[in-house]
Order: C-alpha cells, then structure tokens, then sequence
C-alpha cells in the first residue's frame, strides 16, 4: 500500500499533511461496487428528495382507505389508518439511512484515532486502550446496543451512540493491528531518520494507508447499523412512533400478518436491498485491495 | 491443558471484573436520578426515597460497588422491583428455554453448513465451481436477510396460513414431539446466521486445505476421494471453523433476544425486554451479567477446543 501512495505523496507540497485519496479512483472501476453504489445512491438519493417527490404524505391517515393491498394508487398498499406504505418506507429511509452512515462514520473515525493511538504509542497506551476494547467486546453486539438503549433511552442520537458504541472497539482493534504491521515498515524509519516528527508520520503515512480497510469495514458497519436500528425499532427501544423507521414499520405490521401482510413485508425487503449495496461496495473495495497488497 | 486451562481463565478476570464494572456504572449513569427515573416522575417522595435506599443508591459509591462485586460473584443479583422475586430465579427459569434454542440452532446449522461447504469447495477444486458461486451468493444474501423480518414471514407462510406449525403456546418439555414442533419456526430463524457463516467458512477452509501438498500426496497415493475429504481435509479444516462457531454464538445470543419475543418463548429475551420497558433494572443488570457471562465461557470453550482439535497450537 505505501508502495502505491508514495507518488501521490510526491505531488503534493511537502508542507502540507493531505492524506491522499487516490482509493477512491480504485473503487470506481470495480464491478461489485460499481453494482452496489447502483443500489444504494438511489435509495439515499430518494430518500434525501422525500419530500419532494409526488407521492402521498407519510403521515395523513385515510381510513376509507384501510389496508388495502398493494394498487395502482397505492403501489405497496396502505395500513390500517390508511397511510400509504411506500411514502413511509421512503419516510423511513431517511432515518434509517442517517443512522447507518452516522454509526459508520463514528465507529470509523473514533477507531482510527484510537486505534492508531493505541498501535503507535507506548505499550501502556496499548494495555490500557486494549483492556477497555476487550471489556465492551465481551458483550455479544446487539445485547450491548439494547444495553446502551437502556441507558440513554430511546431516540435517534440514542440508538446512533449506542450502535456505535458496540462498534468503535472492533474497529480499534483492526485499525491497532494495521497499524502495528505499518510501524515495522521502512518507509517509517525513513521518514525518522529524515527527522520527521510523530505526528507527521501518523498522518501523513500511518493513516493514508489504513484508510481503504477502514472503507470496506466503514461500509459494512452503516449495513450492521441499519439492521441493529431496526431490531433495536422493532423491540419498542430504538426509534418510536410517529417517527417512522423501518423497523417500527415492520412492527406496525405485526399485529396485522394476515390482513395486511405488505405493511411489515415491504420495510423488510428495503432493508435487504440496502444491506447487499452496502456489501457489495465493500466487496468492491476489499477485491481492489487484495491485487495492491499482493504486489 | 489444565495449565493452559488455568492460564486462560487468569487472563479473563480483568475483563470479567471490567465487564461487571461496566454493567454496574449503567445503572449509575441514567440520565438524571435513576430511583425517580425507575419509581416514575409522578411517583410520591416517600416512594422515590424508598426506591433510592432499596437499590442502595444512598450509600458511598465504593461501598455500593463492593457489595455489588460480592453480590454478583454469589449470584445475588437482587430482586425485580416489579414482582418482587429474586432475579436469579427469573434467570434459572428462564435459562433453560434459551439456552435449548441457542444450541439446537448452532447444531443445525452446523449439520446443514458444514456439508454444503465441504461439498462447494470439493466441487470447485475439481473445476466445477457453479455450485460454489451459486452457494456463495445465497449464502450472501441470506445472511442479509433481518433475522426478526424472516421470523414474521415463516410465521405467517408456515403458522398462520397453512397452521403447521404452532406460533404460541407452552413448552412441553416432556413431549419431545411437541416441543420440536414448537421450537422448529425459532430455530429455523436462529440458524440462518451461523448457517451462513458456517458454510462460508468451511468452503475458504476446505478449498485451502485441499491445495495442501498432503492432499496432493494422499492423492498420488490413490487414497479414494471420499476418504482425502473425510480423513484429511476436514480434520485440518475444523480449527478455523471452530473458531468461527465459537464467535457466531454472540450473534446467536443477541438474535435469541428478539426472536424470543416473536415467538412468545419464556426465555431469557423475554425477561430482559420486559425489564426494560418496566424499568426493573436489577433484572436487567442481571441478565446483561448473565448474557455477558455465556459469551465469555463459550469463547473461552472455544479456545480450549482450538488446543484439543490442533495439538500443534499451545498457549
């Protein structure tokens, strides 16, 4: 990896720590990524464009219109106060699309500092940061969610901390252990002898060179987030009513499995959707990655 | 191996300590005064101050720590504010059920994942792949599939509509039929994680050890095929597997939780989500202890079976 940075590094004034992002060139020519962008930029994209879009009101009730299944004027039917279900699945992307990319980018970036921390400083840094990683990694993941729900409450910026909190330690450790392997390297005692001081070396080359792993784990961690957020919904802990998820939309449908099947059948199948793009883009990454590393 | 045993177990007490510090600071760290926040806003004064001193918050925080290490360590993990009982008999009662569905889960994807990946890998080292990339993709994609979300639709394709199989009811223990029927929908759902994972692991497994020269060897030898498989390939394929298991079972615990209360199953989820929305905290502390606990023993378990299948290995 630092065999490839090191032009790009080259190019760009020495006086300015950049990290570079020449990863993101490599991702675009993938086929599995290419694919899973297909799919997931579209949802985020209608999510985002929700309110905009000429289809019903997620939240006006209908009740002449009460569980009606999937129609013309209704293409995912409706529930049992009328609302139409494809509005609030789209309702519901956003929240939980806003979940799973705010986890990730939370359990990414904590667990690039402190994993870096905690691999390139002193080996109590490391005891320390390691002992604490353990104690929450003791925990099977979705019961530390429910845990933190618990404590925190429900609500969105609850249910994001506590995700996050049950990823930050996995992705400590995979960015400790790179980091671990990158400071053997040459290139590092290199830019010692070159008097460079440590800070520079960790962002100008420790980093850059962990960022693309962290991509493929960033991605999957958003899909992992958006599935706990839903359990989390579906239980009645995480985001409740009348703010829609797709997990309390799936909820919603329970009590009506028989006669009106489309209200939690529906939320589920976006959430499968969303969970392959999302694999697949890390997929896409993990597979640029391999042929670099090999050389 | 009881020196390795001992040696392992001595390197889990910091964390056990940590993980039983970490449960004790959650109930500490409610926002605002957690014995108001469990006796209720609208509750009287009186009734606030008599939650205060039953979960002995008025105490100094190290003394309050210290018998809750002690009492933990004795199992005594108090009593439900809502029923009164002690937690750990709502936990020995509960434990049973949950602890049936975790393992017939495990086993059965175990039966199922193993051959499929043993199968896949086998067939695309001799040039047939098709099988192997189509069982990679399903495999993908059910692995994707929310657990909870497939638990609805079984129960509505296979209890509701067409009355197969039970949705609701007790556990007869003493009716292995029965039971079986009962449990089947919970544990088909449970097994569809470990199974994909399971399958995806033996096959990279397998696949690798069958380019081993020894594979290679038993081969020139005219060792039958079925034999190299069984004989060779699987034995030196089961450590990565096991290990794999052994972190499954997290996964497993934590979807046993919400398929539980699908399924109305008198487990250990069941408690724990009731204690929650009733705010009975030392009930949930306790199961959070206990859930914590099993994980920590499994992969324990699973280490010390690491050094039993692979002599090589030594801690």
């Amino acid at each position: 990896m630092s065999v490839v940075s090191t032009p790009a590094n080259l190019r760009i004034p020495a006086s300015l720590p950049l990290p570079d992002f020449s990863g993101l060139r490599r991702l675009m020519g993938h086929q599995r990524s290419l694919i899973g962008l297909a799919i997931v930029l579209p949802i985020v994209v209608i999510a985002l464009a929700g309110p905009y879009l000429p289809i019903a009101d997620p939240l006006e009730t209908n009740p002449t219109v009460s569980l009606q299944g999937p129609s013309l004027d209704h293409p995912l039917g409706t529930d049992k106060i009328g609302r139409d279900v494809l509005s609030r699945i789209i309702a519901g992307a956003r929240t939980s699309l806003f979940v799973g990319f705010s986890v990730a980018t939370i359990a990414v970036g904590a667990g690039i500092v402190l994993g870096t921390l905690s691999g390139f400083l002193s080996k109590w840094v490391d005891t320390a940061v390691m002992s604490v990683v353990d104690v929450f990694l003791a925990f099977p993941g979705l019961l530390l969610a429910i845990a933190m729900v618990a404590v925190f409450g429900a609500g969105t910026w609850q249910v994001i901390l506590a995700i996050a909190i049950s990823d930050i330690p996995r992705a400590i450790r995979l960015q400790r252990s790179m980091v671990l392997g990158l400071k053997t390297r040459p290139f590092i005692d290199a830019a010692r002898m070159a008097h460079a001081p440590s800070w520079w070396i960790l962002v100008r080359h420790v980093v850059p060179s962990t960022i693309a792993p962290m991509l493929v784990v960033a991605s999957i961690y958003a899909a992992n987030a958006i599935l706990v957020e839903a359990s989390l919904s579906f239980l009645g802990l995480g985001i409740t009513p009348p703010e829609p998820s797709w997990g309390n939309l799936i909820k919603d449908g329970q009590q009506y499995l028989q006669t009106g099947w489309w209200i939690s059948t529906f939320p589920g199948i976006a959430i499968l959707i969303i969970s392959i793009g999302l694999h697949l883009v890390s997929d896409g990454i993990r597979e640029r990655l391999d042929p670099m590393m090999r050389s | 191996m009881t020196g390795s045993l001992a040696r392992k177990s001595l390197q889990l007490i910091p964390t056990v300590l940590g993980v039983m510090t970490l449960v004790f600071l959650m109930l500490r760290l409610l926002p605002g005064d957690a014995a108001s926040y469990i006796a209720g806003e609208n509750a009287p004064q009186a009734a606030i101050d008599a939650m205060r001193e039953s979960l002995g918050l008025n105490k100094p925080l190290e003394e309050q720590y210290f018998s809750f290490i002690t009492n933990t360590l004795q199992l005594d993990f108090g009593r439900s504010i809502v029923n009164g009982r002690p937690v750990i008999d709502m936990i020995k009662s509960a434990l049973p059920t949950t602890l049936l569905i975790g393992f017939v889960s495990l086993i059965f994807s175990f039966l199922i994942a193993v051959p499929l990946g043993a199968i896949a890998a086998y067939l695309a080292s001799k040039g047939k792949g098709a099988f192997d990339q189509g069982l990679t993709m399903v495999v993908m994609v059910i692995d994707m599939v929310p657990g909870f979300w497939l638990a609805l639709v079984l129960l509505l394709l296979l209890s509701l509509q067409t009355q197969l199989l039970p949705a609701t009811g007790p556990l007869e223990w003493g009716d292995p039929v029965s039971l079986a029927k009962r449990i089947a929908l919970p544990v088909i759902v449970l097994s569809v994680g470990p199974l994909a994972t399971i399958a995806r692991i033996t096959r990279t497994a397998v696949l690798e050890v069958l380019n081993e020269d020894y594979i290679r060897m038993a081969r020139a030898m005219g060792t039958p095929d079925r034999s190299v498989l069984f004989q060779h390939a699987l034995r030196n394929a089961a450590l990565p597997v096991v290990t794999i298991a052994g972190l499954g079972f997290g996964r497993l615990l934590g979807g046993t939780v919400i398929i539980e209360s699908i399924f109305a199953l008198p487990g250990m989820g069941t408690i724990l989500i009731n204690g929650i929305n009733g705010r009975d905290y030392p009930v949930v502390q306790g199961l959070v202890l206990m859930y914590a606990s099993m994980f920590v023993f499994v992969n324990l378990a699973t280490d010390l079976i690491y050094t039993k299948v692979d002599p090589r290995v030594k801690f």
